[in-house]
């Protein structure tokens, strides 16, 4: 009989021991932001945080777009107003990433993005004529925000753009609301989970299984990966002109990241970049910077961050994978990719 | 502290491993269950379509060869399942990022057309990456 309660109280023990080892595993998926975007999160509080995540990210958007006639930003475009404090610190924080990049990242950069309409049903090359005439409407400057004195008690922000100016967050909208993500995860006690709202990875603590996650780094030039980078508690962005791009009549080929030097489809010598760093936003805003950047000046920029240091995988046009020195113990080549791997030194 | 008077009745008997031993190796398949592979790695690739967020297909790669026609939202999309991999054929959408996404070949791959809201994933196979960026 004691015999019989022992296996009982041990098999109990073990089918405890399940319990913890079997994270409740939880994931949706939406579309938002122009992208399509798939959620995953483990523990007791997965489902809940979901929910909310999804609902703060509708929210977002309905704040960020630039096509939403109840937006701020649309708003802001349209003779500006009241907006939420929230679209002010982005805008700021916007603001602050041009200055840094020295104006490779750019909200301003919206009419010569419609100029080319390339993501549209209607791409055109647009003659330097036109691009010319829009260029002196590009720039930090064109921007203000602030708290407004209401009639009752307290303030509002406004904040608005000078005449025929514009601006388009979606440059960071994404790296936002994967910011507020993390946020979200963490609130609900989620300790592991992956977000990956289009390009925008982020990936919360380690797997259920302890190990780090592992992000693949599309290949810009196959269907497969370039690399494979094992992560845990990070955000992790790419840009590139690889997937969005038309070819015009005479078989040129313009992506759709504009440079704002120029008003047109930045010429990088990059296929794509790739920045790691625990900030979604800044993550987001440095990858575009440095593609339009091209490598030269974007390793630069890299070795000036010393005080706030980021990690970044370039893909160069002519065939090398460059990897900053913190990724050394986090990179794995993939097989099949042909790039020749290079690692910068500080 | 007193010893034990009857030192025969404490002294471990087989059945008593035999119960050890049992939970041992209960432990082990545990361990294995939940912290071992997930898959074997000859798992074969399964292509899941979903089309305006609910599941329209979902089978085998290998049995799923030929082309398949899914509209939404006013958009058709043409998908060529062909040699282990998938890719949009034709979309009447505009963009045509789908299009231009090229051939995917590889677990948690995917293919997405916005407009028409049809996502194309391909799961199923082990040591896949968990999250795929660019």
């Amino acid at each position: 009989m004691k015999r019989a309660l022992s296996l009982a109280a041990a098999l109990a023990l073990v089918l405890s021991l399940t319990a913890c080892g079997a994270p409740k595993k939880a994931e949706t998926s939406l579309f938002a932001m122009d992208t399509y975007m798939t959620l995953v999160a483990y523990g007791d509080g997965a489902d809940e945080a979901l929910t909310e995540s999804a609902r703060a990210i509708n929210e977002l958007e309905q704040l960020l777009s630039r096509t939403r006639e109840d937006s701020d930003v649309w708003r802001i475009n349209h003779g500006g107003g009241k907006v939420s404090s929230e679209t002010v610190q982005l805008l700021a924080r916007a603001l602050a990433f041009s200055d840094e990049t020295g104006g490779a990242f750019d909200i301003t950069v919206a009419p010569l993005v419609d100029l080319w309409a390339i993501n549209s049903d209607h791409p055109h090359v647009p003659s330097q004529a036109e691009i010319d005439a829009l260029l002196p409407l590009v720039g930090s400057e064109h921007v203000s925000f602030g708290a407004r004195e209401s009639a009752a008690p307290g303030s509002y922000d406004v904040a608005y753009v000078d005449e025929g100016c514009a601006i388009d967050l979606g440059g960071i909208a994404k790296g936002y609301a994967s910011d507020a993500v993390k946020e979200i995860f963490a609130a609900h006690g989620v300790k592991s989970g992956t977000v990956s709202l289009g390009g925008n990875v982020y990936v919360c603590g380690m797997r259920p299984d302890g190990k780090p996650w592992n992000v693949a780094v599309q290949d810009p030039q196959g269907d497969g990966y370039a690399c494979i980078l094992s992560l845990s508690d990070t955000f992790v962005v790419t840009s590139g002109g690889y997937q969005r791009f038309f070819t015009a009549e005479d078989g040129t080929v313009y992506q759709h990241i504009i440079d704002p030097a120029t008003g047109a489809p930045a010429r990088s010598d990059l296929l794509s970049v790739t920045v790691i760093c625990p900030d979604g936003t800044r993550a987001d805003a440095y990858s575009t910077a440095l593609y339009v950047m091209g490598e030269e000046a974007a390793v630069g920029f890299w070795r000036l961050q010393q005080d706030d240091p980021f990690e970044a995988v370039l893909i160069t046009a002519d065939g090398r994978l460059v990897c900053t020195p913190g990724l050394t113990d986090h990179f794995t080549k993939q097989e099949g990719a042909s790039y020749e791997i290079q690692f910068l030194s500080r | 502290m007193r010893s034990n008077s009857s030192p025969a009745k404490t002294r471990p008997t087989p059945w008593d491993a035999l119960v050890v031993a049992a939970v041992v190796l209960l432990g082990a398949l545990t361990a294995l269950l939940f912290y071992g592979p997930k898959a074997h790695a000859d798992a074969p690739l399964t292509c899941v379509v979903s089309v305006g967020g609910q599941v329209a297909d979902a089978a085998p790669l290998a049995s799923f060869s030929g082309e398949h026609t899914y509209s939404h939202n006013g958009y058709t999309l043409t998908v060529f399942v062909h040699d282990g991999q998938v890719e949009v054929l034709h979309s009447d959408c505009p963009g045509q990022d789908c299009v231009r996404s090229g051939a995917i070949s590889r677990a948690g791959q995917s293919l997405v057309c916005l407009p028409a809201q049809v996502v194309i994933h391909l799961e199923g196979a082990v040591d896949g990456p968990d999250v795929i960026v660019g």
